[in-house]
């Protein structure tokens, strides 16, 4: 019984805050009451309002009301503070499940200097707020840091954007739900195993002699052509050659010509099912690395086989999304 | 010299600040407590200078202890101001210690304000005020910057913050010290004037060795225009009057002791005669049950006088009696005659309190007063001439030997419990209480009812701002003895001994401090005419600011309107207020809401008059698809206005700059528009 208007409650504040990846902040969506200190602070008003009547001081009566019309004056700069402050954000890069992903937070001020902005994730605690300062008319950047233990496609944590300037007495805050989303990627296995006895269409026994094995050198060097990875180049060589017109060296993998790489879920049999999309990463990144075309068969889909960052991204996302079939 | 780190620098702007706020408490507090004060802070200082690590808990937990105990061994107890105010400095000073937390820095503030109150406990002068003033600003700048957590802000950032919040805050502050109902004291009574001169309820005969004159302002008088100004030997204002001796204390009578029923009886009002000086009077806050005024005001004992919300009552001793200490400010209307008798005029029995001396005190004074009274030259004179005889006799005595006025005479009664018998023969030296208290307990011996009067005599030469200045260093004691058929007559022994105390109503003062006898070494006419200008400054500020009562609250809303305020007006005015405010911030918020730019508004109000042509015009489209849409859905009819829309975008869009824009080409342009849509808006709203 009690869930229906807790339902009601979270349709209504979704409804209030639509995600959205830019926020301006308005009278509308900024929220503000007395902070700790000033409750305390209203305590010590009424203290100091007694003193002066008991004590008949017209000095007394003075002081307090000063105060209080600088706490009453300090609400409105708090409220006004945030008021008219635009925030936009930069969809963050994907990240490996336990990485922290790095969120890039612009705000925007069209109007006077702003001071004391913090901003972290509703559920994060009150220390790992990031400061800022906004100049006048102009904006500035803030960095926050999500750690992200699951993989998936996330949404982004709302987001609360704080200040207590000028003097602390009230606490502004505003509710942000960025609409954009993260990917995280399984945790690639560390070390990365070597990579699969080929499968599928391909022999097996050659698809291992083709993996390059640690201390056998399988690699060539050739000049640089149009279209190699910057990863193959041998950066030691250009930097010795010193010249920036020198001839640019390159490694080349022998490919494995007619031999396709499929990885897939049946090569990590015994393993848990988080571990062995963990597998099936480490060998994507480490296929990739090499520059080996590489297929990922996962539930039913396949991709590639095929080469470069767009697969890559393909193939991890396909594993980030994975489910785990009963 | 490489810049301080912020926390560093922060922690000292604060520390000064707190220097700042303890330095006025200085004089008040014990020297121990000052000392270990400036002890702590300096220590603090260095500490934060070498960004080195704070004292450990127990460190400040002994240091509290000591302070305890120190303060328990000063004042005898914990509670009270004294105590009070010695340990709030102290706490003030050791939680500097304990800055980790900003919890801490809040509480070091909220302190910080007390101790700026308790400052007003002992002056509210301008210069107070002002002191305050920077010392309020000074902890506000330094709440700021701990809400700075970014960078190393400036410290004349954060104190034009703090400058520019409080004076938005001032209307709040004027509005509520208007508004905010003056009431009498909620419980207890203000704590007695410590240790100042001036005028007292008891008086200690011989009790102070050297007497600090208190410079500070007592009262201020203005007459009537056309009264004639009293010369200064004759202004005595009768402040409380004492009967009851005990050989070391003079006390005023209790209003029923045994006698009060005969000199109740027997009372009646003054008889005065000649012109009549009606006066203000503003009275500082002396702290008195009494309030003193210009002798004599006709007014018969029992009789009320209302000051502000108090009610005087006149006391049998002719005294204006208050129902309690006077804390405030008081403003005035009364009038007094120079010129007066008062009674009784015959013997009764409510003279006998008055005839009452210690027992088996000053013998030899007794004895001396006998030996007086003995003399033949009194033996035939007649009851209603003898008592003046006597008196005269008395003062010329004091006028022939070598008595000597002084404001540092010593202290009295140390060897014997003889006190006057000490004054009369052996040391001669004193000031006015002195003389009053022998020439009284002489009188007595000689079997003259006499008593003890003190208040104010006198006043400064020049008028202040109009008004006539009575300060505390001008307090005075006299005697009044009775005479039958002529009541009660004041006789002033100290103008026996001191005549230029008296004549010129000019006290006379101890030697200045260094820095004044410099200047009045230097140029004393400079000196004084700096002396005068400011204290014709902080007379309009007690007047103006300090001086604000509820009955200049009252007077307030009469201005206003009220023709019978009361405490509901004053309740109806501020709702009003803030009602008025309210609505002023709501406009405020829906101007701020609105475009700020003169082309944003311009298109917003297209949209509505379009939507009302049933056009759904949208933000994101441009003059010329507003156009069409008027001309897709109006047809030929809407031409003018369709011709008007572009046309408005070509002078929107032109390369010269548009004289059309402007804000009276604007309302020009609208007027048009509208003109043009009413046949268009007739023709939708009849298809509809």
């Amino acid at each position: 019984m009690l869930s229906k208007p807790r339902q009601r409650f979270q349709a209504w504040w979704s409804l209030r805050h639509p995600p959205s990846d830019t926020h301006l902040m308005v009278q509308r969506n900024i929220y503000i009451l007395p902070s700790r200190p000033g409750l305390f602070f209203c305590a010590t008003l009424l203290v100091l309002l007694l003193a002066s009547i008991n004590e008949q001081l017209s000095l007394g009566y003075l002081l307090t009301f000063l105060l209080t019309g600088a706490g009453f004056v300090s609400m409105h700069v708090t409220h006004a503070n945030l008021r008219g402050l635009s925030l936009d954000l930069r969809a963050p890069a994907p990240v490996f499940a336990g990485e922290e992903a790095g969120l890039q937070i612009r705000l925007h001020n069209p109007a006077a200097a702003r001071y004391g902005i913090g901003l972290r994730a509703a559920e994060q605690r009150a220390e790992q707020r990031a400061w800022t300062d906004v100049p006048a008319q102009g904006h500035s950047q803030l960095q926050l840091r999500l750690a992200m233990p699951r993989r998936g496609l996330h949404a982004l944590p709302t987001l609360r954007i704080e200040t207590r300037f000028p003097f602390g007495l009230f606490g502004a805050w505003s509710v942000w739900r960025p609409a954009c989303q993260v990917w995280v990627y399984p945790a690639p296995e560390q070390p990365c195993p070597p990579l699969p006895a080929g499968s599928g269409a391909a022999d097996p026994q050659r698809a291992v002699q083709l993996a390059p094995l640690p201390g056998q050198d399988l690699d060539e060097v050739r000049g640089y052509r149009r279209g190699d990875s910057p990863r193959q180049i041998l950066w030691k060589k250009a930097a010795q050659a010193g010249d920036g017109d020198a001839q640019l060296w390159v490694r080349d993998t022998r490919s494995p010509r007619g031999h396709e790489l499929w990885l897939e879920l049946g090569q990590t049999q015994g393993l848990a099912w988080e571990a062995r999309l963990s597998r099936l990463c480490a060998w994507v990144l480490r296929a990739d690395a090499q520059a080996l075309p590489y297929g990922l068969r996962l539930g039913g889909q396949s991709l590639g086989p095929d080469a470069g960052p767009a697969h890559r991204q393909a193939c991890l996302e396909l594993l980030a999304r994975a489910q785990e079939r009963a | 010299m490489k810049p301080l780190p912020r926390e560093a620098r922060d922690t000292l702007f604060l520390l000064a600040v707190i220097a700042a706020a303890v330095a006025p408490h200085a004089e008040h507090l014990p020297l121990w407590c000052s000392a270990i004060t400036a002890l702590v802070l300096l220590w603090r200082g260095v500490l934060a200078w070498r960004s080195a690590a704070l004292p450990g808990r127990w460190t400040l937990l002994a240091a509290l202890l000591l302070v305890l105990g120190l303060t328990l061994l000063t004042h005898h107890r914990l509670v009270g101001r004294e105590p009070g105010l010695t340990m709030l400095v102290m706490l003030m000073a050791l939680k500097t210690m304990e800055l980790r937390a900003r919890r801490d820095a809040f509480v070091v503030f909220f302190l910080g304000f007390f101790l700026v109150l308790t400052q007003f406990l002992y002056s509210q002068s301008l210069l107070t005020a002002l002191w305050t003033l920077a010392t309020v600003w000074g902890l506000l700048a330094a709440l700021i910057l701990a809400q700075m957590p970014v960078g190393q802000p400036h410290l004349r950032l954060a104190a034009r913050h703090a400058a520019r919040n409080t004076l938005w805050g001032l209307p709040v502050m004027v509005a509520l010290y208007l508004l905010f109902p003056r009431i009498g004291p909620l419980w207890g009574v203000p704590s007695d004037a410590t240790g100042r001169t001036g005028l007292s309820n008891q008086m200690e005969f011989g009790g102070v060795a050297e007497l600090a004159n208190d410079d500070s302002i007592a009262l201020r008088l203005r007459f009537e225009p056309g009264v004639v100004l009293p010369p200064p030997w004759a202004l005595y204002f009768r402040g409380p009057v004492l009967t009851l001796f005990d050989g070391r204390t003079w006390r005023a009578r209790a209003a029923g002791d045994a006698f009060s029923q005969f000199s109740r009886r027997s009372a009646s009002p003054p008889e005065v005669a000649g012109p009549r000086l009606r006066y203000e009077l503003t009275l500082e806050p002396l702290r008195l049950p009494v309030v003193p005024l210009l002798e004599m005001s006709p007014e018969a004992p029992g009789s009320e006088l209302q000051a502000g919300e108090l009610s005087l009552r006149r006391g049998l001793d002719l005294q204006w009696q208050a129902p309690r200490p006077i804390t405030e400010r008081l403003r005035l209307q009364a009038s007094a005659y120079l010129d007066y008798r008062i009674g009784p005029l015959q013997a009764d029995l409510g003279l006998q309190p008055y005839l009452e001396l210690p027992p088996s005190r000053n013998p030899r004074t007794l004895g001396w007063a006998s030996e007086l009274r003995r003399q033949p030259r009194f033996a035939d004179l007649d009851a209603s001439r003898l008592p003046v005889a006597l008196a005269d006799a008395v003062l010329a005595h004091v006028r022939s030997e070598e008595f000597i006025y002084t404001l540092a005479p010593g202290r009295y009664g140390e060897t014997s419990p003889h006190l006057v018998d000490e004054f009369w023969f052996d040391r001669r030296l004193g000031f006015c209480e002195h003389f009053a208290s022998a020439f009284v307990v002489v009188m007595r011996a000689m079997g003259v009812p006499a008593r003890v009067v003190t208040g104010f005599q006198g006043a400064d030469a020049e008028l202040q701002d109009g008004y006539l200045v009575v300060r505390n260093s001008q307090a005075h004691a006299w005697a009044e003895y009775w005479v039958p058929g002529r009541g009660w007559l004041r006789a002033d022994p100290t103008a026996a001994v001191a005549p230029e105390r008296i004549r010129g109503g000019q006290p006379l003062r101890p030697p200045p401090g260094p820095l004044a006898g410099a200047l009045g070494q230097v140029n004393p006419a400079l000196w004084l005419q700096m002396r005068r200008a400011w204290e014709t400054i902080n007379n309009r500020w007690q007047q103006a600011v300090l001086g604000y009562s509820r009955s200049d609250q009252f007077d307030l809303l009469k201005r206003l309107g009220w023709s019978a305020p009361d405490w509901s007006a004053l309740g109806q005015l501020s709702a009003g207020l803030i009602a008025l405010i309210a609505a002023a911030g709501g406009l405020w918020a829906s101007w701020q809401a609105r475009p700020h730019d003169a082309w944003s508004r311009q298109r917003q109000w297209l949209m509505a008059r379009l939507a009302r042509l049933g056009i759904a015009a949208q933000a994101h489209q441009g003059l010329r698809q507003w156009a069409e849409l008027l001309m897709a859905r109006h047809g030929s009819a809407a031409a003018p206005l369709a011709e008007l829309l572009l046309e408005l975008e070509r002078s929107r869009y032109a390369a010269a700059p548009a004289p059309a824009l402007g804000l009276l080409a604007r309302w020009r342009w609208q007027r048009e528009f509208t003109r043009a849509a009413a046949p268009l808006r007739s023709r939708h709203l009849t298809r509809k």
